[in-house]
């Protein structure tokens, strides 16, 4: 179940990437800034390779299926669990580079 | 996350209940099959059964196929002096298959599929809607 994994480390990562940011608060602005956009990074490319994984193994369900090897069930369930996966790591994206404009736009 | 477990239960639903219209349209095709030579017997109408499995990976109770059994009920007899199939009295077996009995079973397998779909499409409407707390 890629699922679970995925919103899991995303949720996860959102934390550390909160947790991070207010570490880092005291300091001066533009080494919190660094530090966000490494870690932002690194949550973005974390979600989307399993994304992708979980992509990859929906497609190799297609092509089996196109060669008459699969069972039409699995094909849709291992479509389904991709669009569950790509789906929830839009919505954490989303948030995520709201929260970041939204302090972008704060005046200091 | 339990909403993926209840889509991969449902499909094991799914899968059981297409192994069971297979033997059910077996069956309904093969209700006229007789024996190739005479006096010998027709083709044995089959019956599936289900068994509850225990998947390890998803600590959820599945549902297989189990063994698909013969039906010893006794064939129908009627007779048919000039048939290729026909025993010295003139006799010919045909299976024991009942077109009304195959058909209720395959509308209750129909029904099941029905029912196992309309689990994931609600599953699926759930995890969409659990995302809408993210999306507002």
């Amino acid at each position: 179940m890629p699922i679970p994994s995925v919103a899991a480390n995303a949720y996860a990562n959102v934390a550390r990437l909160g947790a991070a940011g207010l570490g880092t608060a005291g300091t001066a602005a533009g080494v919190a800034g660094a530090a966000d956009a490494s870690s932002f990074g690194a949550l973005l490319k974390d979600a989307l390779g399993q994304v992708t994984e979980a992509g990859h193994r929906s497609d190799a369900q297609t092509r089996a299926m196109v060669a008459g090897k699969a069972d039409m069930v699995d094909v849709v369930t291992a479509v389904s669990e991709t669009e569950a996966a790509v789906e929830t790591m839009v919505a954490v994206r989303n948030k995520v580079i709201e929260a970041y404009q939204s302090i972008m736009s704060m005046p200091i | 996350m339990d909403l993926m477990k209840s889509i991969a239960i449902a499909a094991s639903g799914l899968r059981a209940q297409a192994g069971r219209m297979q033997v059910i349209s077996e069956n309904i095709a093969n209700a006229d099959s007789t024996a190739t030579q005479p006096g010998g017997d027709p083709y044995r109408r089959k019956i599936v059964t289900f068994q509850s499995e225990m998947d390890r990976a998803l600590g959820a109770r599945l549902v297989a196929l189990g063994t698909v059994r013969p039906d010893a009920s006794d064939f129908q007899v009627k007779s048919e002096p000039g048939h290729p199939a026909a025993d010295a009295n003139g006799n010919v077996k045909y299976p024991n298959v009942n077109p009304l009995i195959e058909m209720a079973d395959f509308r209750d397998a129909q029904r099941s599929y029905s029912a196992n779909v309309n689990v994931i499409n609600a599953t699926r409407a759930m995890i969409a809607r659990t995302l809408d707390i993210l999306k507002s």
